[in-house]
């Protein structure tokens, strides 16, 4: 189709203010899905987003819409995704785009992601549509967040649409904006091929189905392609178009967007950010802003029971099939027995993994503390990167710990300042900027990301009573007073909960951490010590005192077979104990390390 | 695989389910307001015996357990005794439940002359709050008076039950309640640590038991009064008077063999267990018929009945004999539990320590595998 009647556009919008809803009412009014077929929230494809309300897959959805003008226009749909870990997805789909959509709900304004990706849309020369949803809602406020949305982008207010996707009201009026104020792409048909990468998914039959905006040229199925930054090449096996299944069509244009099945078997091979260009005839230079997804945050997985080691390989094997970003290596804990530590690209991302692994493997898993990567200087000038408390080199070998900060930015209503602040200083985050958007606050603090993987956000919005929205970009590793914290129990160190803490918060993080140990591990035969200590220096104390009485009370001839089932299942529940020499340590003890600061406060 | 006695069966428990109400922390198989179905099931009570009586030696010990025996009334137990006396060797012991309030003359003299040489009274408290919390019947005033009239019978060994770790017991009930046996002095005291049984009411109701610190305290004082007053600790929730232990219970904790009677008893019988199911009227009907009650099985194997024999045999304060019990799953276990003052071995023996009494449980888990 000539470039002049194609649209490419993104929905950018908070969690929960519509987006999923709004394009689904696009894909209805468009006529592309029937109303008989209408399943709720098409894009969302995943049992898992679907619950969390969040979209971790980008995809690109082509509609045909007949205009005002009498035009017919081909509209891309091309999906972000909605959390702060895959920003570098988002602004890859961005840079497939020449518009957004800037999605707000109407009776919530502004949130610091929206924020976020407006400005990563802004910086990508994206004409942003701004967008008020959810205006039948008693709570809605209009006038007032139409005034903030338009002087985030610098625009009228009068401009800011009005809408309710769940009603439809106004979403013909965005159709309209799409097609008159978005601009159509400008590529070169006749230059080498040079397709963006905005995603890409493994399916275990066609292997990896790359979706791609076709900047210069054209793809058509049957050719040899290649990706340029991983340097493979491939068999387009069938280009298509999503509308919204796969359709296979013969040739995607400059300006297009749609997908091919590579064959490829591995997300490895073609990753996002990547351009794909023919092999006969490769362009020169790849498209900007390529760089591999890098992991951010790191955890221990230990499977419960042993037995299911084998199977916590496979399950992170085909996990990673779908997910170039999951990085892992075995690792192997005194305490935990074998287990793996994996890298995600932040929390959410951890935690989706790990309940994929539980709920789709079947797999019961004891997670350490997350913590980040570590850049240690050691006396010998050697830098290494550790990714492991345990990795830590012992202290009179250490030159200098840098560890990563990010900029974090709140969005809060003026009267959660005070609290926000008091949270970001309590985690050594240094002030930068604050300034006044409408009725609240966008709040700017340079913080450790170490600070942030722990419970940050859950504190952040228990202290706000749900108010505040956060959003943080990598900014750089700085030299940090670090030590390690670890844990001994009866004596004996325990790996699995060493922590890379700030000196200054050592005692604090030392302290509670204990107390909720002693809290958590049962009396056993034997007093057991807690202690914190720091390079062999013991700095807190608790006592889990030993057990005084544990006996069954009555038995006599009837009760014989029903004490000895409850010694069995006492059993049952003792194995599900770890060991740490000879004391046993439930499970919860694992986790206590993540309320700490609850703990300490 | 051990072979059932050759001699027979030496033990008998008879279960008699009638009950006027259900206790608080009871979950035993009782039939309550049941009272005009007490011939019938005396009938199949003594089907069902004349059906098990062939693996039946003469009898060491018979009990008779509940329900509330004592609720029979005379006659019918006239009548159980008689059936039962042919089957006793010489000098068994013959122990019989009852709660005090229905205890009464008539009741007692027709018991002594049936053979009954032990009475154990369900006392449960001698504070009337917490037999309220007990939800029992008797008050300390019916425990006395039954006391009494049973010595006056002429009752051969006087036993009372009693529950500690009440909800709500503080050190002085506990005080008052072995100021009570002090004064009643039997020659036999249980004192049972209340469990909150799933299916009794207690279990279901809003009651916080003692924490453990507390609970042990209780235990502990109870241990040091009796012992104090002369009674011997020689089962963990038992305690007697020189000779006034009792061997039916000496013979379940020694694993031995025995025939169970009545609606919901459990026999055992090596390598076989066995449990009638609950109901009585499926009970009568089914021995009506000429058939057998309806009955659960278990089938005993080697590792079990070794298991249960170390569960059981460190219940009492007599050495554990480990060639008739077998050795442990974990034999390294014996000698951190010696270093940790938990038990005490000899050449093939090991018996706990006080401690290690109070952590029965833990002491053989850490010993047997079991599951």
């Amino acid at each position: 189709m000539d470039q002049s009647h194609i649209r490419n556009f993104s929905i950018i919008a908070h969690i929960d203010h519509g987006k999923s809803t709004l394009a689904d009412r696009i894909l209805q009014i468009t006529g592309a899905v029937s109303d008989r077929d209408m399943r709720a929230q098409i894009l969302d494809s995943m049992d898992l987003e679907r619950e969390r309300g969040i979209t971790i897959k980008a995809q690109a959805v082509r509609v045909m819409y007949t205009a005002d003008d009498g035009e017919t226009y081909q509209i891309n749909l091309i999906d972000t995704p909605g959390h702060v870990d895959f920003s570098y997805e988002v602004s890859r789909s961005l840079a497939a785009c020449e518009g957004a959509l800037l999605v707000v709900d109407a009776s919530q304004g502004i949130e610091a992601q929206t924020l976020a990706n407006a400005y990563l849309a802004i910086e990508g020369d994206l004409e942003l549509v701004p967008v008020l949803n959810k205006i039948d809602l008693p709570a809605a406020d209009p006038d007032l967040h139409a005034r903030a949305l338009a002087d985030l982008i610098g625009d009228d207010p009068e401009n800011v649409l009005r809408i309710s996707a769940k009603t439809g009201q106004g979403v013909k009026e965005v159709l309209e904006a799409i097609v008159t104020r978005m601009p159509p792409p400008r590529g070169n048909p006749d230059a080498p091929t040079r397709a963006l990468v905005f995603d890409s998914v493994y399916d275990q039959y066609r292997g990896v189905v790359a979706f791609v905006r076709v900047m210069d040229g054209y793809l058509t199925g049957g050719t040899k392609l290649r990706a340029m930054a991983t340097a493979s090449d491939f068999d387009a096996e069938e280009v298509g178009v999503m509308s919204p299944v796969m359709t296979p069509i013969a040739r995607l244009s400059a300006g297009e967007s749609g997908y091919i099945v590579t064959g490829l078997k591995s997300l490895h091979e073609l990753r996002v950010g990547d351009t794909i260009t023919m092999a006969a005839a490769p362009a020169t230079e790849a498209l900007p802003g390529y760089r591999e997804a890098k992991p951010m945050v790191f955890c221990g997985l230990f499977p419960v029971d042993s037995d299911d080691y084998p199977g916590l390989r496979d399950a992170l094997e085909k996990l990673s099939l779908n997910d170039a970003s999951l990085v892992w290596e075995p690792e192997t804990s005194q305490a935990l027995g074998f287990g793996f530590r994996c890298g995600f690209l932040g929390l959410l991302h951890m935690d989706i993994i790990r309940e994929r692994l539980e709920r789709e493997y079947d797999l019961n898993l004891i997670t350490t503390t997350p913590n980040v990567q570590y850049e240690v200087t050691t006396t010998t000038g050697e830098v290494v990167a550790v990714r492991s408390p345990v990795d830590l080199p012992s202290p009179n070998h250490i030159e200098q710990i840098e560890e990563p900060y990010v900029r974090c930015t709140v969005l809060v209503p003026q009267d959660h300042v005070g609290a926000v602040m008091g949270l970001c200083q309590d985690r050594r985050g240094n002030f930068v900027t604050m300034t006044p958007i409408e009725n609240r606050q966008q709040v700017v603090y340079d913080m450790p990301l170490a600070e942030i993987v722990l419970d940050f956000y859950d504190q952040l919005k228990s202290r706000t009573r749900g108010y505040a929205s956060l959003d943080y970009e990598m900014i750089e590793g700085r030299v940090g007073a670090l030590v390690k914290l670890d844990i001994l129990l009866a004596g004996e160190p325990v790996d699995a909960l060493s922590m890379i803490v700030h000196r200054d918060s050592a005692f604090a993080r030392g302290k509670g951490l204990v107390e909720r140990l002693k809290a958590t591990i049962p009396r056993q035969m034997f007093e057991v010590p807690v202690q914190a200590a720091i390079g062999g220096k013991i700095i807190a104390r608790e006592t889990v005192k030993a057990k005084r009485k544990d006996v069954l009370a009555k038995c006599y001839g009837g009760d014989i077979s029903r004490k000895r089932k409850l010694l069995e299942k006492q059993k049952d529940g003792k194995k599900r104990m770890k060991h740490v020499g000879n004391v046993e340590v439930p499970q919860e003890a694992f986790l206590a390390v993540l309320q700490l600061d609850e703990n300490s406060q | 695989m051990m072979l059932s006695d050759p001699d027979g069966v030496a033990h008998l428990y008879v279960h008699l389910p009638f009950c006027a109400s259900r206790c608080g922390y009871c979950a035993f198989v009782v039939e309550v307001g049941q009272e005009h179905q007490r011939d019938a099931y005396l009938d199949a009570l003594l089907m069902e015996l004349e059906r098990e009586r062939a693996v039946l030696g003469p009898l060491d010990t018979v009990y008779l357990g509940g329900g509330t025996p004592s609720l029979m009334g005379a006659d019918r137990l006239a009548k159980l005794l008689a059936a039962i006396g042919p089957l006793l060797a010489p000098g068994a012991e013959v122990s019989m439940e009852a709660n005090p309030e229905t205890v009464d003359e008539a009741l007692l003299d027709a018991i002594v002359n049936g053979g009954v040489t032990r009475l154990s009274l369900g006392v449960q408290s001698s504070r009337p709050h917490l037999l309220g919390v007990l939800d029992r019947r008797a008050t300390p005033d019916d425990a006395a008076r039954a006391v009494a009239l049973a010595r006056a019978a002429g009752i051969g060994a006087l036993s009372v039950d009693l529950i500690l770790a009440v909800p709500g017991q503080s050190p002085d009930d506990l005080a008052a309640d072995l100021e009570w046996v002090s004064a009643a002095a039997p020659d036999h005291v249980s004192w049972y640590e209340l469990e909150f049984k799933e299916g009794s009411a207690i279990a279901r109701g809003n009651l916080t038991p003692p924490d453990e610190d507390m609970a042990t305290d209780l235990y502990l004082a109870a241990v040091d009064g009796l012992e104090a007053a002369g009674y011997r600790w020689y089962e963990l929730a038992n305690f007697a008077r020189p000779g006034a232990e009792c061997r039916h219970s000496l013979a379940y904790w020694a694993a031995s063999d025995y025939l169970g009677i009545g609606v919901g008893a459990v026999s055992t019988i090596a390598p076989r267990r066995w449990r009638n199911a609950p109901g009585i009227d499926r009970y009568m009907a089914a021995l009506a018929a000429g058939d057998a009650p309806s009955r659960t099985h278990e089938e005993l194997d080697a590792d079990t009945r070794r298991r249960e024999r170390w569960m059981l045999g460190t219940r009492v304060d007599s050495d554990l004999d480990v060639a008739w019990a077998g050795p442990p799953d974990r034999p390294a276990a014996l000698e951190m539990l010696e270093a940790e003052g938990l038990i005490e071995t000899g050449p093939g023996t090991v018996r706990l320590t006080r401690r290690g009494r109070l952590l029965q449980n833990a002491v053989v888990q850490q010993l047997m595998d079991f599951a």
